[in-house]
């Protein structure tokens, strides 16, 4: 039977693809969250008002306790390649390690250089370098998602490179990078950061209001983050659907595995035309054993005609067939997460608009906040879910069309594959639980509202974690001018 | 096999020394923060062991990242390399990512917890520890080679179509010999004493914790000049290549490199003992640079020796517009505004100093 199926295979499938759902928690948040403390920071510096300020330090703490959970967990994804892909590695290196290896220079070395200044380098330097150092974190984060959305399209859609000698030789670096894929997928991950930092940040100002605490610092965020959702989600959705429609054009098969598509044709002969809400596949593989399906609205989504003829299952070979139960309710789960927020975002600005969100009333809408606080857990499983739907609905393709994945993973013996995954579920296990844990903690601490506001810099090394008896330990942090 | 162009060797080569760099800056920054880490396994007072993560705060992050850039760049260059030394290296590397990713977690959880202090210090000095012992082990057994085939015993049945680059695809625990066992305990000294100094130059001077670090330096100092004598006297059983060239028309070329790092090291040694902090990291540093750059010239041109080169690993699309992007433009910045991060956080601390936010 199928190559892919054997458990060496599936192991190797499920190393890789634990690592990944355990780090993709934390990048989206870093580089969604970024802009946003970059905006209350030069809100600050505009302004002067000290509560923009304490926001943003108060979101620095968790941005920190997730960045460090994201370079935990990133550096490995960069050496998972070689080890558990290493035969990929090698034949698509030219590529995709060229990629790889320049968001590390350009984007990963960039983040962490500046991100140090930015966490850590409130008053040693001064508020306009501080300003520069947030700007830069903002502009490497993005530059690493872009880096890796496009190593990752060129899987899904590959180009410009032709197979000699084992390896995929790079013919055009241009059509290799701008991948039909890559040109909504790039976009489509950064919004899915910025849709994540959003709900992030009006969950915690939500909680903080319904909690009755700092409602007046926290009802601020809160409605901003909304507002920008109304449009950005929106957007989001487009996307998302521009992506579809690119991968109905490309990656058919793909295609055919989110919709549960089985049949090209209907049997008199007219295109099946057919969406399905919910399906499950036979015993077979060869059709649904049951679905519920509303007409046209597959054509009408993948080539925005009304009775468009949508490639289906039937028309790849059963070796080259992708899983359909995964990829097709990770797909669904993502569409309506998006649909869901998007009706979220509106209540908000409905609310808005009537005045309801003012500081004075804000706290009475405890429905509202408490379907914040859910919402803000929701674009991360939007995440996963459209990360699983695109890396399995690409099988059994590891480059898809031209590499097979039985063909890209290391030969390991599958103790050597249970060894390693039931080293990382333990690993990335403590890694996330400790993450929301101090989330939570910190959460519940609330923003520090006592802290003297830094200035320009020069002023201190440290700060004193508790006054000291000791008088040694009294601060001599003058710095050399 | 490919055939690279004259122009492309040349370039191989230059990546080749721009990923001995990469590696290089990585042992010299994290060195010192892994170090201090071990050390801090053997700080009861918690607030020592803060301020000791508090010291690496803004600069640990980017320090770390060096070892993702060489990474990044062996897979960009040398991608026929990565692919296989990478899976050979899996378990060692699997435990020096755990011991990473533990180390990383633990500096931020530290300071927000409060039941669980204890674990997380442990967790921090713990990983610190594992990662350049597992590090250290797996350089010793790339040193030794491995042996590849273009077979996929995994999947015996599997088309591998075009896919035929020769690849690891023996056992997983062939690293292991008494050679990398060795050098995993020759990284750890290294890494001590690295850490020693670093903690000497972080704190205030009249810290307590300076005296530690002084005993941890002071004794892995000696531990590391026997390391090394040890390691190069196995190296000359071990590696007939590396004695005829050592001892080829060049070898006065050897002996000058040996004896500046002898130099170095007495020069590290007098700065340590005159309490000239900073002095006595760049002198080490020095020792390493002569070193590494020793042992990568001793290896020329063999990447993993009798395994691949410089040329056969390298990836056929090397070419003189990424490499002058990479030399000209990103690399220059990176170390620049690196320099910058060590400046802005070079003032001394005291164990009173809470991590910064």
């Amino acid at each position: 039977m199928l190559l892919e199926n054997t458990l060496s295979v599936l192991l190797a499938r499920f190393d890789f693809a634990w690592i990944t759902s355990m780090h993709i928690l934390y990048p989206p948040l870093t580089f969604g969250l970024a802009p946003l403390l970059l905006f209350s920071e030069w809100r600050w510096m505009k302004t002067n008002e000290e509560h923009w300020y304490r926001l943003n330090r108060f979101f620095e703490k968790l941005f920190i306790v997730n960045f460090g959970a994201g370079v935990a967990t990133g550096v490995t994804m960069e050496m998972s390649f070689g080890i558990l892909f290493g035969p990929f590695s090698q034949a698509a290196g030219p590529f995709f390690g060229q990629i790889l290896g320049y968001e590390t220079i350009t984007a990963f070395m960039y983040e962490a250089g500046f991100l140090g200044l930015m966490v850590f380098g409130w008053g040693k330097i001064g508020k306009k370098m501080h300003l520069f150092a947030t700007f830069n974190v903002v502009l490497s984060s993005l530059l690493s998602a872009m880096w890796i959305l496009i190593a990752n399209s060129w899987m899904q859609t590959p180009r410009g490179v032709k197979l000699q000698d084992g390896s995929f030789h790079v013919t055009n670096w241009y059509t290799a990078i701008f991948t039909p894929d890559m040109v909504w997928a790039v976009p489509h991950m950064v919004v899915a950061g910025i849709v994540l930092a959003l709900f992030f940040v009006a969950g915690v100002s939500a909680w903080f209001v319904l909690k009755g605490r700092h409602v007046d610092l926290f009802a601020r965020p809160l409605k901003y983050a909304l507002l920008a959702a109304v449009l950005v989600v929106p957007f989001q959705i487009w996307l998302g659907d521009t992506l579809g429609v690119v991968i109905a054009h490309d990656q058919p098969a793909a295609l055919a595995s989110m919709e549960g598509h089985y049949h090209t044709l209907n049997k008199d002969g007219s295109p099946n035309t057919g969406w399905h809400l919910l399906a499950w596949p036979n015993a077979e593989g060869n059709g649904n054993a049951w679905a519920i399906t509303i007409p046209h609205v597959l054509s009408m989504l993948e080539t925005h005609t009304l009775n468009g003829k949508v490639p289906g299952m039937d028309t790849i070979a059963p070796k080259d067939r992708p899983p359909v139960v995964i990829p097709f309710y990770s797909f669904r789960v993502m569409v309506a997460i998006g649909f869901f927020l998007w009706f979220v975002a509106l209540w908000a600005a409905w609310l808005a608009f009537k005045g309801r969100l003012s500081i004075s009333s804000i706290a009475k809408n405890k429905w509202f906040l408490r379907t914040l606080v859910f919402s803000a857990f929701l674009p991360y499983l939007a995440i996963w879910t459209g990360w699983w739907t695109r890396e399995i609905a690409r099988q059994p393709w590891i480059v898809y069309g031209l590499m097979r994945t039985a063909q890209g993973m290391s030969p390991m013996t599958v103790g050597q594959e249970i060894f390693w995954l039931a080293g990382y579920v333990i690993f990335e296990l403590t890694v996330w639980g400790g993450t929301w844990y101090f989330f939570s903690k910190i959460i519940r601490k609330g923003p520090d509202m006592d802290s003297p506001v830094v200035g320009e810099g020069h002023e201190h090394l440290g700060h004193l974690e508790e006054p000291s008896h000791d008088e040694s330990a009294s601060p001599r942090y003058v710095r050399p001018a | 096999m490919q055939h690279l162009s004259a122009m492309q060797e040349i370039l191989a080569t230059a990546w080749w020394a721009l990923l001995g760099f990469s590696f290089l800056a990585y042992l010299v920054l994290d060195g010192a923060d892994l170090g201090a880490g071990v050390i801090s396994l053997f700080i009861k007072d918690p607030q020592e062991k803060g301020a000791i993560m508090a010291s690496m705060a803004g600069t640990w992050d980017a320090n770390e990242t060096w070892l993702v850039v060489a990474g990044g760049v062996m897979f960009g260059t040398f991608p026929f390399v990565y692919g296989s030394a990478f899976h050979f290296l899996m378990v060692p590397l699997a435990l020096a990512l755990w011991g990473i990713i533990s180390r990383a977690i633990s500096l931020e959880f530290y300071h927000h917890a409060e039941s669980s202090k204890r674990f997380w210090g442990f967790m921090f000095g713990f990983g610190s520890l594992v990662t350049p012992y597992f590090a250290g082990m797996a350089m010793g057994a790339v040193l030794l080679g491995f042996p590849m085939t273009s077979l996929h015993p995994g999947n015996a049945h599997a088309n591998l179509g075009p896919f035929t680059l020769p690849t690891y695809s023996g056992s997983p625990l062939a690293f292991i010999s008494p050679f990398s066992v060795w050098t995993g305990f020759g990284a750890l000294i290294a890494v001590a004493l690295a850490g020693g100094l670093f903690i000497r130059a972080r704190f205030e001077k009249h810290c307590p914790v300076r005296e530690t670090a002084l005993t941890w330096a002071n004794t892995s100092f000696y531990l590391a000049l026997a390391a090394v004598v040890i390691t190069v006297v196995w190296s000359i059983f071990l590696f007939p290549w590396a004695v005829h060239k050592w001892l080829g028309a060049y070898w006065w070329a050897w002996l000058l490199v040996l004896l500046a790092t002898v130099f170095a090291a007495i020069k590290s040694r007098m700065a340590t003992a005159k309490g000239h902090d900073l002095a006595a990291i760049l002198w080490l540093n020095l020792v390493v640079t002569l070193m590494w750059g020793g042992m990568m010239a001793t290896m020329f041109p063999w990447i993993v020796p009798n395994t691949w080169t410089i040329f056969s690993g390298a990836s056929p699309n090397v070419s003189i517009i990424t490499f002058t992007m990479a030399m000209i433009g990103f690399f220059p910045i990176m170390i620049m505004y690196n320099a910058y991060q060590w400046w802005v956080f070079r003032g001394r601390v005291t164990k009173l100093v809470a991590y910064g936010h």
